[in-house]
């Protein structure tokens, strides 16, 4: 009797992982290790391959191609789609930050430099919804 | 401790999030990101639909306007740790 219980363990490991990286988006380490959920598929990947060495049936088959679609997708959104190309560097710590006058949600104008002498200031830049 | 969010979201949007999020912060609106590319954190066609973006940057400026604390991504999916963030404003003392 053929049991296919590697290439199960094999699909849930790379489904799973994909399920508790957006589950956990939130969470910093989680977010910032993207790398964890392509170990996941690697990992997936090698049950997969062993199992179709063992027996070349069509679940090990599907469990093997899943994987490795999900390796080589994962990989490239995250060496390649997900790279920010380097800039030239202007802001330095131990430098005045260059100031600036942008509308606030309500349209009102809001300047860095009002902020001095009151009180420190978190700049957050973010890429937006639009 | 003023946080001041900067994107080049509209400002409908930017009020959509803060209530989405429940943010007590700023949100200012950079429209055409003149500021974003002054602060050299431009990320050409760097949206999904190949638009300018800001590279995910958070910077901590002390009361004279010095930047004190940076974190500039690499990764679009990098975000900093916001307990090093607190740690970083709280060592400018209060």
């Amino acid at each position: 009797m053929i049991r296919y219980w590697p290439a199960l363990v094999s699909v849930v490991l790379a489904l799973g992982a994909i399920a508790v990286y957006v589950a956990l988006l939130r969470v910093t380490v989680v977010r910032n290790h993207p790398e964890l959920y392509l170990l996941a598929f690697a990992v997936a990947a090698v049950i997969a391959a062993a199992a179709t060495w063992r027996a070349a049936r069509w679940p090990n088959f599907v469990a093997l191609g899943l994987s490795v679609v999900l390796l080589i997708l994962g990989g490239y959104f995250n060496f390649v789609l997900a790279r920010i190309p380097p800039a030239p560097i202007v802001l330095r710590v131990g430098e005045p930050a260059p100031d600036f006058t942008l509308p606030d949600a309500t349209g009102a104008p809001v300047n860095l430099a009002s902020f001095r002498e009151r009180t420190p200031v978190v700049l957050v830049f973010y890429r937006g919804y639009w | 401790m003023q946080i001041l969010a900067i994107s080049p979201d509209p400002n409908e949007k930017s009020q959509e999030l803060a209530q989405k999020l429940r943010a007590r912060y700023r949100f200012l609106t950079d429209r055409d990101l003149e500021v974003t590319r002054r602060y050299g954190l431009l990320h050409a066609h760097g949206g999904h639909k190949g638009q300018d973006v800001a590279r995910p940057t958070t910077v901590v400026l002390d009361r004279r306007g010095v930047v004190r604390w940076l974190q500039l991504a690499d990764s679009i999916q990098v975000r900093p740790d916001s307990a090093d963030v607190a740690r970083a404003v709280r060592q400018l003392g209060s």
